[in-house]
């Protein structure tokens, strides 16, 4: 039995690092996360087919007298969250090997990115707003949608990123390492979500 | 196991009790994170449920026992018969065997004392109930859904469909799924991680491989459904167009979406059957299972091809030619792993020495009726007798003899199969045969006459019918059969609650049954097994030496991990000992997050959308709560 590490020996950062690094599979929280973002990365794959199932039974996309999308500011946007996924990777490694002040940092950066992103997204949204109404056409329906989607997954990673920035504040546990590592793995996922959402977004522009 | 022989051994398992004892009363159940009481939750709620949805088919019969009759309005009998599909699908067959048996048993099968994510468990199941209020509140208001299981638009939209029923039905399943999705999450951890160290994926029973192809059919089905529902809302709600034609939007999205969730589903249904006929069979037929390896490659192989198989539900609609062929011709791929399975399963019957208890009964007639709702589901995937009976009574006869003959029966021999294994009591078997053929007999009178009647033209969903069509007698046949059917039902909740009380006590493994979940006592503690088993096959039960070697290591306390709420963890593939996890303790988090979810689903059904992010806020509240308590520390 001493070969085998048991989660509740980690209570200090060395420990934790131990237990992380005797670990040969990967934790259950991680698999957890897997699943899920296995789950929204379907829900992002069906909403961008209902996307292109639409415009292909659309005579012109947008429907005449709506402009294209504007191509530059969306792709620059996302070229910035998907930068923040490397701080994030960085934070769960340094988690695991019980660094707790590098894996705070880390997020603080990463989550301070992820917050400007957003906050330039909802500033982008509401203005698009003004120029077309999702109640207007199908185009402008799935338009909204797709956006809607990605910011709401985008608000979710900066709450998460939050909760967890406080808990790590406390000092270094098993449970918050797993989280840390279960966090960067959502924000991948995010991050190539929102590749796929802004081409499919700048798609009639392109 | 049983035989706790030396002092040591006895006092090791009085401090397992100790460690694992929860909290007694009310409290106890409902902060439990036990998978065993939230197993049991799910089988009373669904039960529940299945009788609210049992009354509403025997008023749908009623209704249609006679030409003309007036027992039932048209709106209210929409309103019945809506609710009976939506009930049975998502409130009743699917809690009933993921929710019940799988989180009963499957952790006692592969010899772990919980599921991966015991907190997230009692959340699950917390958020289903919630759900299953939730569109039985629409219906008590007189609300309730209306445009059958599948609700098409343009029929479901605004214009058609103004009443708040349509708002129930979508909000409650897209609630609903946020449930079935984390349990699907759940179970597939489990299997993956915490299986006894020593079951490598080989080892593992067919039954755990059956709910690990439902659990990813639900992971990978159930966003098409939620993203459906969530552009209906919009429409309906908002003013969105995504199904409207007139603003460039489409209804056949719906349709698509809906079968690309609806098509995967049926095996999600249907599967749970099969891993428990798979549990079943080997105990009353005394071999194992024949071609053990491609029934558990033929039982994920129909969850793959499941997703590929949609449209045949929409050959009437009027696909191209290239598109509905095929999606024919993969329904038609789709019969080989069903049917090696269905080979297997006889094949280890008729080779084996079957003992003809109620139990195998139960799967004998799931077989017949798999045969036959099998047989008519090849038939869909010929194209032109498909759009024959596209929407008539062909299609209703199929789909019951496949979900209530193919799906419940072996829910309903699972009921009496491990009724000994949770409450320590024996049933009685003579009505327990009864109550076997009263059901048969129930259900072949009432669903089958249903084919002919499809053939000779009666439309599903029709509130009544004329006298002169000649289908009165046909009718009054299955509305006698249902009611033979509800009795047989009866008989069995009766055998079930008598024998609660009054049964023989029998020992723990009255069946000689092959799977783990036999070697632990009836009822099991609530850490399942006092020391964790040695696993070298997969019909653990059967290797008596491994047996008798769990008893020697709880004397030396190898594998007890009486350290707290611990249980093992291992690798994926090969189950190596990995590491030793701390669960986590009983928790009020699930409900009140549940709760907190059901208002913001209550605050987006009455238009109060600001209120409704204030109750995201209380949920994210909620989960800091949770996550402050951590298993570790505890």
């Amino acid at each position: 039995m001493s070969e085998v590490t048991r989660s509740a020996q980690a209570t200090g950062a060395a420990a934790v690092a131990q237990v992380a690094r005797a670990r040969r599979t990967l934790p259950n929280g991680w698999w957890g996360m897997l699943l899920l973002v296995a789950a929204e990365g379907t829900l992002f794959g069906t909403l961008i087919a209902s996307y292109f199932y639409l415009r292909f039974q659309a005579a012109t996309w947008p429907p005449a007298g709506i402009a294209a999308p504007d191509v530059t500011l969306p792709l620059v946007l996302t070229a910035v969250l998907v930068v923040t996924a490397a701080p994030m990777i960085a934070a769960a490694r340094a988690a695991r090997a019980g660094r707790r002040t590098a894996a705070v940092w880390l997020l603080v950066l990463a989550t301070l990115v992820q917050g400007g992103y957003l906050a330039a997204q909802v500033v982008l949204f509401m203005s698009d707003l003004s120029s077309l109404d999702p109640r207007d056409s199908a185009y402008g329906s799935v338009y909204f949608a797709l956006l809607g989607a990605h910011h709401a997954h985008v608000a979710v990673g900066i709450a998460l990123d939050l909760g967890l920035i406080a808990r790590l504040a406390g000092g270094l546990t098993n449970y918050r390492v797993i989280g840390v590592t279960a966090l960067a793995l959502y924000w991948s996922f995010v991050s190539a979500a929102a590749i796929a959402v802004v081409l499919t977004q700048i798609s009639p522009a392109l | 196991m049983s035989a706790v022989a030396t002092p040591e051994a006895a006092r090791r398992v009085e401090r397992l009790d100790r460690i694992w004892a929860e909290r007694p009363g009310l409290v106890g159940w409902l902060t439990t994170t036990d998978h065993k009481r939230i197993g049991l939750m799910y089988l009373f709620a669904a039960l529940a449920f299945f009788l609210a949805g049992g009354v509403e088919a025997l008023l749908v019969r009623t209704q249609l026992a006679a030409p003309a009759q007036h027992v039932l309005s048209p709106s209210a009998y929409n309103q019945i018969f809506t609710t009976h599909g939506v009930t049975m699908i998502f409130l009743f067959v699917i809690p009933i065997s993921t929710g019940a048996f799988g989180n009963y048993l499957l952790p006692l099968m592969i010899g772990a004392r919980d599921m991966a994510f015991p907190r997230m468990n009692a959340l699950s199941f917390w958020i289903f109930l919630a759900s299953g209020l939730f569109i039985y509140t629409g219906l008590a208001l007189g609300h309730g859904p209306d445009a059958g299981w599948f609700s098409y638009v343009p029929l479901a939209s605004k214009q058609y469909s103004p009443d708040s029923g349509i708002d129930f039905y979508a909000l409650g399943l897209i609630f609903n799924s946020i449930a079935s999705t984390a349990s699907a999450v759940n179970f597939i951890v489990t299997i993956f991680r915490l299986r006894a160290p020593g079951m490598s994926l080989n080892r593992m029973p067919l039954f755990c491989y059956a709910f690990l192809a439902v659990s990813f059919a639900l992971v990978f089905a159930l966003p098409a459904l939620t993203l459906a529902l969530v552009f209906l809302e919009l429409d309906r709600q908002l003013g969105f167009h995504f199904y409207d034609v007139a603003a460039g939007g489409d209804p056949r999205l719906w349709q698509h979406l809906f079968w690309i969730f609806g098509h995967p589903e049926v095996y999600v249904i249907i599967l749970p059957a099969f891993g428990i006929a798979t549990s079943i069979i080997p105990t009353f037929t005394r071999r194992k299972m024949v071609a053990f390896p491609f029934v558990a490659i033929a039982e994920i192989l129909v969850v793959f091809i499941g997703f590929g198989v949609w449209v045949h539900h929409m050959f009437a609609v009027g696909l191209s030619t290239a598109t509905t062929i095929a999606f024919a011709a993969a329904s038609l791929i789709i019969v080989i792993p069903s049917a090696i399975q269905l080979f297997a399963w006889i094949t280890t019957i008729l080779t084996g020495t079957p003992e003809f208890k109620t139990p195998l009964l139960w799967i004998i007639g799931f077989i017949v009726f798999f045969i036959v709702g099998g047989l008519t589901g090849i038939m869909f995937a010929a194209i032109p007798f498909d759009q024959q009976v596209t929407d008539s009574y062909f299609v209703v006869a199929h789909f019951h003899f496949v979900i209530f003959g193919a799906a419940v029966f072996p829910i309903l021999g699972g009921l009496y199969y491990w009724f000994p294994k949770v409450t320590g009591r024996m049933y009685d078997e003579r009505w327990g045969k009864a109550s076997f053929w009263v059901t048969f007999a129930g259900t072949l009178a009432t669903f089958f006459p249903m084919h002919i009647l499809g053939l000779l033209g009666m439309p599903r969903r029709t509130y009544t019918y004329h006298d002169g069509l000649g289908w009165g007698g046909l009718n009054l046949l299955q509305t006698l059969g249902s009611y033979l059917l509800a009795v047989g039902l009866l008989m069995v909740a009766v055998n079930l609650a008598v024998s609660l009380r009054r049964g023989p006590r029998v020992g723990n493994d009255p069946w000689g049954g092959d799977t783990l979940e036999w070697a632990t006592s009836s009822p099991p503690p609530p850490y399942n097994y006092a020391v964790i088993p040695k696993v070298s096959s997969a019909y653990a039960m059967w290797d008596r030496e491994d047996r008798a070697e769990d008893a020697r290591r709880l004397d030396r306390g190898e594998l007890v991990l009486e350290g707290g709420h611990e249980t093992p963890a291992s690798t994926v593939l090969d189950a190596e000992w990995d590491e030793v996890l701390r669960m986590p303790p009983s928790s009020w988090a699930p409900l009140a997050l549940a709760a907190s979810l059901a208002a913001v689903f209550v605050m987006l059904l009455v238009g109060h959308p600001v209120t409704a992010a204030a109750f995201v806020a209380l949920c994210a509240i909620v989960l800091l709560r949770w996550h402050s308590i951590e298993p570790e520390a505890a």
